[in-house]
């Protein structure tokens, strides 16, 4: 680990960061709604970035208070300061750096006990402390009393009540952080006592003393810590050439295990629960009263067949749902089959993406007209390239968006990990924990959300294997390819559902055996992914928390991948529209073309050559873009301004057909996809790999099936 | 009488002895609130991962990490 990380140049790179005036770190549990409290906090001004080295987000924002211009630091979600996790190591050094002046430790208002352990940490640590209760209207509801007055007299630093959604509590705490500066309440650091380590903590002091790496750490809080066993803090000896010290150390823990015979670290994350459990007792007050629905819904969802069951149902109906509103599809087949064929075509073409692909097809008409006679190829570069190129990434943001709301609903409403949980079983077999649902039903509306919901995972190499592995589900996009060759070259409708369904089950087959394989070959871990979630109160989701949340996403992924993605498109452009004699107007003679006609070869184990296997070929480059442009470029080059007869007259057979759409599936989804995957892996090798990887197992899975089926068929 | 969390009976509480798993499962389930001496409410525990409440928080555990956990009936005994 690098020893900078958290380190005071590490947020440098921000604009925002130049003009503040005072900075205040904020800390707290998962779940306990710092995310919450941030955005109500910092408003737009967040400005996103990774922690130097690591693929841990940091995000900060400024917030100006009475002429004041506050900065915050969200540090990652975490439930101590030791150095168990990147998160914690992260947390602890950007505390100690001195970077900000204040920190606030979050508590969950409804579960005191448990999160008040992390401030009382925070409290050992520094002085400069604001502790902020969240979620307090919820904590009411539960018939949950806290006397802050109290906890303020006995902790000696400012304590403040607040719900986030609410807005209470935000002046206080903003008024508190103006004045703290002013008038430091707390100067002295809390004082736990740690019974019968007590001793042997004076002894590591003296030796802690000496050292000077560790000067910058508080000595009482660097010698428990190092008592407890710290990971880091023992790498910083090793590397600082003070191995005496460290072997001093050492001997004492092993004093402490001869003499009372238990773990260290054991007693003295005991002896802080008991300081905590000693502070509740005097301030928290429990009344039961619980509402009974939600204890109802709760019990459902705990039941391992019932709440699997219904959340897969829960989760298809909102997919459909989304995917409806976003191309019409399905439901304008619906339509179709029973007889309404009108109103099938109004949904389609009244649906979001075909509104928005309309819209720029005119911007783009509009600027080749009006720009053409200056310059043509100019117009060609900015209509046919820029403008189409950007309209194809923005008629998949509704998706995209919508995708992310099923996600943020998940969570906000405490279901996600519920789900989770009646998912760990069947997953936990293919080297993946429960989370690994997230992909796999996102991944069925866009394939950028579900790469990014590898954030969920439990170990590092969980989250390897998702990013690695998620692109495999058969998206949306890759649905309404399939179904029109589907549409085309099946009659029969029993065959028509079963390919569809085959279709589907191997994407999510080579999701589930990837992940698997990565585990095992790449990340050489043979045990399995273990599960420790918690389990929120449900409660139905409010709609600004979603739409902060798929916002935070969206735009996240739009800043980070929109610039890949647009450059690609041009570069796609200037190769379809560059010809070995300059530019040329005629796509059948650009380099694109060309390539196209070259690797036209790799189509001869389908048995597809001719005239028409350059033009299958030249559309499965395109796909590279975008899945759903194999139909458009299908259509262009089949002349023809049906997409449906474009693709009926390649007059494929039907295990030609076939193997096509498992092709199609299973290769690299979209340039978007490929970016996300850059984005949150934060790795180029495993980017180009993964390309590979999926490129050429879709390639040899493919002509596997059609030579099974054509020898089958030749066999019956 | 000592068992293993994942035997511990549903709607039961159950007191945490020891934690047998390495340094930093050790540590991160701790600091969850899963400290010996602590009593646990089992909520739910037949197919899936075990869900316990501990110190007003409803934690599910993976059932490979549950059987790392050995425990001891509490019935009877006041949750602190």
């Amino acid at each position: 680990m690098d020893g900078h990380i958290g380190s005071r140049n590490s947020l440098k790179e921000s604009e925002e960061s130049k003009e503040y005036d005072l900075t205040v770190a904020i800390v707290g549990n998962p779940n306990v709604g710092k995310s919450t409290l941030f955005n109500v906090l910092t408003g737009k001004s967040v400005h996103v970035a990774n922690w130097p080295g690591v693929t841990v987000e940091s995000k900060e924002g400024v917030k100006e208070w009475k002429g004041i211009r506050i900065r915050f630091v969200d540090l990652p979600g975490i439930y101590g300061l030791s150095s168990l996790t990147l998160e914690e190591v992260i947390s602890r050094e950007y505390i100690v750096s001195g970077d900000s002046e204040l920190v606030i430790g979050l508590v969950d208002a409804t579960s005191p006990e448990r999160s008040l352990y992390l401030p009382i940490q925070l409290l050992e640590l520094t002085p400069n402390v604001i502790i902020v209760f969240t979620k307090v209207d919820e904590m009411n509801r539960l018939g949950i009393h806290i006397h802050f007055d109290k906890l303020e007299a006995m902790l000696g630093v400012p304590v403040i009540p607040t719900s986030a959604l609410h807005k209470k509590g935000i002046r206080e705490l903003l008024d508190t952080i103006i004045n703290i500066s002013n008038e430091k309440k707390r100067i002295k650091l809390v004082n736990i006592d740690y019974g019968g380590l007590e001793s042997f903590i004076s002894d590591i002091s003296k030796i802690v003393a000496e050292s000077k790496t560790l000067k910058n750490y508080p000595l009482r809080w660097a010698s428990i810590r190092l008592l407890e066993g710290d990971k880091r803090l023992e790498d910083l000896l090793t590397s600082n050439n003070e191995l005496d010290i460290l072997n001093k150390v050492q001997s004492v823990r092993d004093a402490v295990r001869r003499s009372i015979g238990r773990d260290p670290a054991e007693l003295i994350i005991n002896a802080r629960f008991r300081y905590v459990s000693n502070i509740t007792k005097e301030v928290v007050v429990r009344v039961d009263k619980v509402s009974s629905y939600e204890h109802i819904v709760d019990k459902i969802f705990r039941k391992p067949y019932i709440g699997a069951g219904l959340s897969l149902v829960l989760m298809l109906v909102s997919l459909l749902l989304v995917f409806s509103v976003n191309t019409g599809f399905p439901l304008n087949l619906i339509m179709r089959y029973i007889g309404l064929q009108e109103v099938g075509e109004l949904i389609e073409f009244y649906s979001l993406n075909s509104v928005i692909s309309e819209a720029f097809n005119m911007l783009s008409n509009q600027i080749k007209s009006s720009i053409y006679w200056y310059n043509p190829l100019l117009a060609s570069l900015i209509s046919d390239g820029i403008v189409i190129g950007l309209g194809s990434v923005i008629s998949f943001l509704p998706l995209i968006f919508m995708t992310f709301l099923i996600l943020a609903a998940l969570e906000d409403s405490g279901l996600a990990p519920r789900i989770a949980i009646s998912f760990h079983n069947l997953l936990n077999k293919f080297g993946y924990s429960g989370n690994a649902v997230y992909p796999l039903i996102l991944g069925m509306g866009c394939n950028v959300p579900a790469v990014m919901s590898s954030r969920t995972s439990v170990d590092d190499s969980e989250r390897t294997q998702m990013i690695f592995s998620a692109p495999f589900i058969p998206c949306q996009a890759r649905l309404i390819v399939a179904s029109a060759l589907i549409a085309a070259f099946f009659r029969n409708p029993l065959l028509q559902a079963l390919a569809l369904l085959t279709m589907y089950l191997s994407g999510i087959f080579m999701y589930l055996l990837t992940g698997k394989l990565v585990r095992r070959a790449v990340c050489r871990i043979s045990d399995k992914p273990e599960l420790i979630l918690e389990l929120p109160l449900i409660h139905f989701p409010k709609v600004k928390v979603l739409w902060w949340i798929a916002w935070d996403y969206t735009k996240h992924f739009l800043k980070k991948a929109g610039l890949i993605i647009f450059t690609l498109s041009v570069l796609v452009w200037v190769l379809v529209n560059l010809s070995p004699s300059g530019m040329t107007a005629d796509v059948n003679e650009g380099f694109a073309a060309t390539i196209g006609n070259a690797i036209s070869y790799i189509l001869i184990p389908f048995d597809i050559v001719g005239e028409d296997s350059w033009k299958i070929a030249f559309a499965l480059i395109q796909g590279f873009i975008a899945k759903e442009s194999v139909l458009q470029t299908l259509a262009v080059l089949g002349e023809s301004a049906n997409v449906d007869d474009a693709v009926r007259s390649l007059n494929l057979t039907i295990p030609q057909a076939y193997s096509l759409i498992l092709l199609i599936t299973l290769y690299i989804p979209c340039l978007a996809t490929v970016a996300v995957v850059y984005q949150e892996s934060r790795n180029l090798k495993l980017t180009v790999v993964q390309t590979i990887y999926m490129t050429l197992l879709a390639y040899l899975i493919s002509i596997l099936v059609y030579q099974l089926i054509k020898f089958l068929m030749w066999v019956i | 009488m000592s068992k293993t969390l994942v035997n511990a009976a549903e709607g039961t509480k159950v007191r945490v002895i020891d934690i047998i798993a390495g340094q930093g499962l050790k540590n991160r389930l701790m600091q969850m609130g899963l400290t010996p001496g602590e009593v646990l409410e089992v909520i739910e525990n037949s197919k899936g991962p075990v869900i316990v409440s501990v110190k007003g928080v409803t934690i599910a555990l993976g059932r490979g990490m549950a059987s790392k956990i050995l425990v001891d009936d509490a019935q009877g005994v006041q949750q602190s």
